[in-house]
């Protein structure tokens, strides 16, 4: 008796705490209901890339050595040096280079490698194209430099979560000089400037004393 | 008590003071020469085609409701550029589902798979005879009333199985089996819940429920004496419309789309239709049976009082009226709101999970929920409907 | 004759001939399917001609009670063995169909008397309408009380036998072993799935 008292006590509780949890769960997506969407409205808002955003890759051929460092590093060797011997000067001569983006996985390695710097990363992303062999480039695509999204007059630019105020959620209607959360790298400069100074000179201090000391 | 009276019956019509529209439609009919009766047929159909718009205009609205609380839910913005607020994207849904091709797959049972969803919709339709908006604000005042919309609601599971099985797919037949297994076990509690308040109420009639509820406004309203009904009439309608805890028949994960996977165009937007019609009618129903129907929280007659109006001033008839009407609504659209919370709050639940709770759950505390109604409406006559 | 009772007829004659028609569809199509939604239209019909006799109670139970349970689930029972075999053809069947509609006409000839010999008293009593919610429950509370708790005694009986023979508990044994097997392992969760057999044993 105690034995079926017992379970249909536990079963109550159960069904309890299930319409508890349940309830909670409620009061979590009504809380949404006074969220702002953090929808960005793409063509005509978009997000401002970070400073190490890995987009298209810039190129340029007046740098290039020819040395195919770009090709040996990249994990599936995808760009196209194609370079003859200049038996005369016995110099490379470059005549094209091309990185096809329809197969490149932006891991930024070439960049990384290039002795001569002439790789760089973009912040350009939109390469969508009807037909795949377009997103071939050759030097000259390769070496165009992409809109930036903050100088874009038909696009309203919206900065990334990380880039936003502290507390701060919405990318709209951001004042214009609203300073990220945290400091920025040239104030952690000074800041670390200020405390190697104040050792410094602490140490300094310590050294003076020292010397008081050994006077005595 | 009368209030307006546009769309009630003849009979009470004549018992019932206040304004009377069919009466005067009557006369007006008759005053162009036409006879009473054939005034009377040309007056029939119009209550009918007010209503079937209203709930299609309620089946707009809910749509834009779903899409936009659902959106906000997820913190995205939802339909926004047809219309102010997008408000006129389900129509621009509807007219794209009209012009689209009318598929019927080539191995599928043509008439059966036409019939199906016809028969889904007709009984939702015909359950919208029985909601009050208003003492006589309804189509007619069944006797057998909300026992009318129970009968009515066991004819869509024909009309799923039809579906799944004409489809020649076993998605499709999985979830009209499904369907139908889901809608008969839940119709029994359902049925139940019903009792109990039809046991208070000593009547079938939507119109007496609400009327009894409103003897003092908010405190009388049949959720505070049926609390447990209220919850169980609420999951039991949710799962009758296969909303989403319990949206097995069409679970996109498992059976593509269930019995609506073979459908395009106008019959899968018969389908669309249907499930929203039948949202809507359940939070109406749900509003009528447990939270006073056309009452305002304060009853019309002690505001009437205060005012220092009679209640039968046609004035204060017509306020009464469109106070009901939107007071319906309201409470409808907020039973609309929740179901609409949970269904971004819930995942789903499996089949036996489903049919535990309806069985092993629903039913027994439906059962118990009828007994204690029962001995307390012997014990206390007064506060439950001796 | 008005327009009220000209629109009855025509109710009457179009819900008979779904009836009549219906019900010939039922015996007489070869598709199993077919002839199960047609009898869930010949249900609704005769829901129909209730209606027509002012019974609504009684037509919107026709309508839970055939339409929305006892077809549901000869549907049921149809697509969940919905193999498609063809029957083993039957000898002399011509003879057994002979037969078998011989004695269909020979009922029919007496419900076709029965029918034209009652004196029924015409027109019959006056319909209750929405009272009969109330006279029935009346009616089977007191005088139909023992034929009610007979039948509900009997659905007892059908609903025991179909749990003792959906749980096979008792009866099963695993063909391998020989050992019984607990087949209630889907309804407790915490049953461990694999069975320690020296334990068990």
């Amino acid at each position: 008796m105690l034995g079926f008292l017992k379970k249909v006590s536990d079963y109550t509780k159960e069904a309890f705490g299930a319409a508890n949890y349940l309830f909670q769960g409620l009061v979590v997506t009504f809380d949404h209901m006074r969220r702002r969407p953090i929808t960005v409205q793409y063509p005509y808002e978009k997000l401002i890339p970070s400073e190490r955003y890995r987009g298209r890759i810039h190129y340029e051929f007046d740098k290039c050595i020819a040395c195919e460092v770009c090709v040996r590093v990249c994990p599936i060797n995808l760009p196209v040096v194609d370079w003859v011997m200049n038996k005369e000067t016995k110099k490379k001569e470059l005549r094209n280079y091309s990185i096809d983006f329809g197969v490149c996985i932006f891991c930024g390695n070439c960049v990384e490698y290039c002795p001569t710097n002439c790789l760089s990363m973009t912040e350009e992303y939109e390469l969508a194209a009807f037909d795949r062999h377009s997103l071939n480039f050759d030097n000259v695509a390769l070496g165009r430099l992409p809109t930036s999204v903050t100088t874009d007059p038909s696009v309203q630019p919206l900065r990334e979560l990380s880039y936003l105020p502290q507390g701060v959620m919405d990318p709209h209607d951001l004042p214009q000089n609203a300073q990220r959360a945290g400091q920025l790298p040239s104030e952690v400069l000074e800041l670390i400037q200020q405390k190697a100074s104040t050792i410094d000179s602490n140490e300094s201090i310590k050294s003076s004393n020292q010397i008081d000391n050994n006077k005595e | 008590m009368s209030m307006v009276t546009p769309l009630g019956t003849a009979s009470q019509v004549l018992t019932t003071p206040g304004i009377d529209l069919e009466l005067s439609f009557n006369q007006a009919m008759q005053g162009l020469g036409l006879s009473s009766e054939v005034a009377h047929l040309i007056w029939l159909p119009l209550p009918m085609l007010l209503v079937l718009v209203a709930a299609v205009i309620g089946v707009l609205v809910t749509v834009w409701l779903e899409r936009k609380i659902s959106a906000a839910a997820q913190q995205r913005i939802g339909p926004e550029y047809a219309g102010a607020l997008g408000v006129l994207q389900p129509m621009a849904d509807g007219l794209k589902l009209l012009v689209k091709e009318d598929v019927i797959p080539a191995r599928a049972d043509g008439l059966l798979f036409t019939l199906g969803p016809v028969l889904v919709l007709v009984p939702v339709i015909l359950s919208w005879l029985i909601v009050p908006f208003g003492q006589n604000l309804l189509i007619s005042n069944v006797g057998i009333g909300i026992f009318l919309w129970i009968a009515l609601s066991s004819i869509q599971p024909i009309g799923l199985l039809m579906s799944g099985y004409a489809s020649n797919n076993k998605y499709s037949l999985l979830g009209g089996l499904r369907a139908a297994a889901q809608s008969i076990s839940y119709e029994i509690p359902l049925a139940l819940s019903v009792l109990a308040i039809v046991m208070m109420s000593n009547s079938l009639s939507t119109v007496d429920i609400v009327e009894q509820q409103n003897g003092a406004g908010l405190l009388s309203w049949n959720v505070w004496r049926q609390p447990v009904g209220f919850l169980i009439f609420w999951i039991c309608a949710l799962a009758e419309c296969e909303r989403l805890p319990f949206d097995l028949p069409e679970a996109e994960e498992e059976l593509v789309a269930g019995y609506q996977t073979e459908y395009a165009g106008m019959k899968f937007a018969l389908f669309y239709l249907g499930s929203y019609i039948n949202l809507v009618l359940s939070a109406l129903l749900v509003s009528v049976l447990y939270l006073g129907g056309w009452g305002f929280p304060i009853p019309i007659e002690w505001l009437a009082s205060w005012v220092g109006q009679s209640i039968d001033a046609p004035f204060i008839q017509v306020i009464a009226g469109s106070i009901g009407i939107v007071m319906t609504v309201i409470k409808a659209y907020v039973l609309v709101f929740i179901a609409i919370l949970l269904r971004w709050t819930t995942p789903r639940v499996r089949i036996d999970q489903l049919l535990d709770l309806g069985w092993k759950f629903l039913l027994p505390i439906s059962l118990v929920n009828l007994l204690v109604t029962a001995s307390l409406k012997l014990a206390f006559p007064i506060a439950f409907g001796g | 004759m008005n327009i009220s009772t000209s629109t009855e007829l025509i109710c009457f004659a179009i819900l008979s001939m779904v009836v009549v028609l219906g019900s010939l569809g039922v015996i007489l199509l070869a598709n199993i399917v077919y002839s199960a939604f047609l009898l869930g239209g010949v249900f609704m019909a005769v829901a129909g001609l209730y209606l027509l006799l002012n019974a609504s109670f009684v037509a919107a139970a026709q309508i839970l009670v055939y339409v929305g349970a006892v077809n549901v689930l000869i549907l049921f029972a149809i697509m969940l063995v919905n193999k498609k075999e063809d029957l083993k053809p039957i000898k002399s069947l011509q003879i057994r169909r002979v037969l078998s509609a011989g004695v269909c006409a020979g009922l029919l000839l007496l419900l076709a008397r029965v029918d034209l010999t009652t004196p029924w008293a015409l027109p019959g009593p006056i319909a209750i309408g929405e009272q009969a919610t109330e006279r029935i429950g009346e009616h089977l509370f007191t005088d139909y009380l023992l034929p009610f708790e007979l039948a509900s005694v009997l659905l007892l009986m059908a609903m025991i036998g179909a749990i003792v023979l959906a749980r096979r508990d008792v009866l099963i044994t695993d063909v391998g072993t020989g050992d019984s097997v607990d087949q209630s392992l889907i309804e407790k969760a915490s049953t461990p799935l694999l069975i320690d057999k020296s334990t068990t044993n």
